[in-house]
């Protein structure tokens, strides 16, 4: 533990070294090595099936890993742990799916409560009123006592942002946050998104959301086939892919 | 017919009620109820935790309870009810009341059942509500009480209704091993008129269909109350603001 902190640079929210990943003699992570700064906003992006998901799934450990390592603030997420410890590592990493995931038996306000309530043992007093807060902040203080079965996609998933952030965690994962939603919706999250990023949060976006990679990402990581095989700024990215498959994977985009 | 219906309740009216009591132990239809009331309570958390069994990822936990299910679903209740009256007091040694030797039995019996249905509730919410929940930091036992269960269970409030009225129903079984309900006291009356036995039973018929009609009816209006709460057209009613959900156990009464 003490090497894993000292050996990596402080500015190094997330490394992941060499990992590698399997489904029975399926290679789905075939040795990825990346880091993200603090700070930074990272969006991912290739291929279905190439492997994004299971990648941002590994890193507040929802999949196992066969072997490598990632460092979360100097730790070890995979490292042999009490269950005590990781589910402390998971609540301070924010985590919104495709499909919202929201728990539909609770309100908007109770949704972004319960979990500082349950987890982290804050007053229900205290978490209701920074819920709100948070509801306010993602345009949706008006809804706080809506159940989710009574918001639109676009609604549930910036409530599922506003529940992420109640961790207060520093750093936030995407999984094609605006996959599942209408096309007039997808606006709405992600210029959510764009606040997030502008006030300097930490983020790893898996996104074919071009415009918003272009205007907020830091780096592009392209995905392909288990293996990052280009990284990039958005500028290069965009105007001058090197690697033949990203040329091919923006070609069908703009199509 | 009919006045010799009336004649009947009108005699024994109250020995169909309470039984003996109270110069005997408690009987007869109030025995019933109390008998299957505290079944489903007990067959509850019982079958809860064979669902959590049954869901383990560790066989040590998931391999006997999975043939403890399968083997108390694959045998009638009857063989169920007289091994427990022959093998329970060989096993303790100990003389044990009827009453409970039924309750117990009725409870792993009904446990079986409906840890089945716990279990395909929760298998039916899906993996992300467990993610989501493991994702904020809830411990595996914390996302259960908190997300997975209280929507398991609610989904699943009619099957337990039925659960109940099929509860009440095998609670005649007791007859055989002499537990004191509405059955064995119709037989009871039956035995002191002895010239009435197609009057006395289709009291008792009369009887059971009736609670378990209401019971059935009322399981139909709580489903078709879910089935419009989960399209969203209604909210859930809440006491306060923010508090239902939040303050402990309000979420799990069955
Ligand atoms: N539980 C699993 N068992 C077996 N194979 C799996 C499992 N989960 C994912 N896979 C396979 O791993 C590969 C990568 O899946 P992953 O979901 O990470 O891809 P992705 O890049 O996120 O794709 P998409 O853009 O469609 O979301 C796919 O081929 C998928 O079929
Ligand atoms: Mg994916």
């Amino acid at each position: 533990m003490t090497a894993s902190i000292s050996s990596f640079a402080k500015d190094q929210t997330i490394r992941l070294a060499d990992v590698r990943k399997s489904y029975g003699d399926y290679d789905v992570l075939k040795g990825i090595d990346a880091t993200v700064a603090r700070g930074e906003v990272v969006v991912i992006c290739g291929p279905s099936g190439s492997g994004k998901s299971t990648l941002i799934r590994t890193v507040n450990r929802l999949e196992e890993i066969n072997s490598g390592s990632i460092f979360f603030e100097g730790q070890d997420v995979h490292a042999q742990m009490s269950g005590r410890e990781l589910n402390r590592l998971r609540s301070r990493i924010g985590f919104v799916f495709q499909s919202f995931n929201l728990f539909p038996h609770l309100s908007a306000v109770d949704n972004v409560a319960m979990s500082p309530i349950r987890v982290k043992g804050v007053a229900p007093a205290e978490a209701h009123e920074k819920a709100l807060k948070l509801l306010d902040r993602v345009g949706l203080r008006e809804k706080a006592n809506s159940y989710p079965g009574q918001l639109s996609g676009g609604q549930q998933q910036r409530v599922a942002i506003a529940r992420a952030l109640a961790m207060e965690p520093p750093v936030m994962l995407f999984d094609e946050p605006t996959s599942a939603l209408d096309p007039e919706m997808v606006g709405e999250v992600l210029n959510v998104m764009k606040s997030l990023a502008a006030e300097g949060m930490t983020m790893m976006c898996v996104t074919h959301e071009m415009g918003f990679a272009r205007d907020v990402a830091d780096r592009i990581w392209f995905i392909d086939a288990g293996q990052i095989i280009e990284t990039a700024t958005p500028e290069e990215f965009f105007k001058n892919p090197r690697h033949p498959r990203a040329q091919r994977f923006l070609a069908d985009l703009r199509h | 017919m009919i006045h010799d219906l009336i004649a009947i309740i009108d005699e024994y009216w109250l020995l169909l009620l309470i039984g003996q009591y109270p110069n005997g132990p408690l009987g007869g239809l109030a025995n019933t109820l109390i008998l299957s009331a505290l079944s489903i309570v007990l067959a509850f958390p019982f079958a809860i935790l064979l669902a959590f069994g049954r869901l383990s990822k560790y066989r040590v936990l998931r391999w006997p309870v999975t043939v403890l299910v399968y083997v108390t679903r694959g045998v009638p209740l009857l063989m169920l009810v007289l091994w427990s009256y022959f093998l329970v007091p060989l096993l303790t040694g100990a003389d044990v009341p009827s009453f409970l030797t039924m309750l117990t039995t009725l409870v792993v019996y009904q446990g079986a059942f409906l840890s089945e249905i716990i279990r395909a509730g929760i298998v039916a919410l899906g993996q992300g509500q467990m993610d989501a929940a493991r994702a904020l930091g809830h411990s595996y036992f914390s996302a259960m009480r908190y997300v997975i269960l209280p929507q398991a269970l609610y989904n699943m409030i009619p099957s337990m209704l039925s659960t109940f009225v099929a509860t009440i129903k095998d609670t005649t079984l007791g007859y055989v091993i002499n537990v004191p309900d509405l059955t064995f006291a119709a037989s009871q009356v039956n035995n002191q008129l002895l010239t009435q036995p197609f009057q006395v039973f289709l009291i008792l018929a009369l009887t059971y269909y009736v609670i378990c009609w209401s019971l059935t009816w009322l399981t139909n209006v709580v489903e078709r109350r879910i089935t419009r709460r989960r399209a969203g057209l209604i909210a859930p009613k809440r006491r306060g603001q923010f508090q239902t959900s939040l303050t402990p156990n309000a979420t799990e009464q069955p």
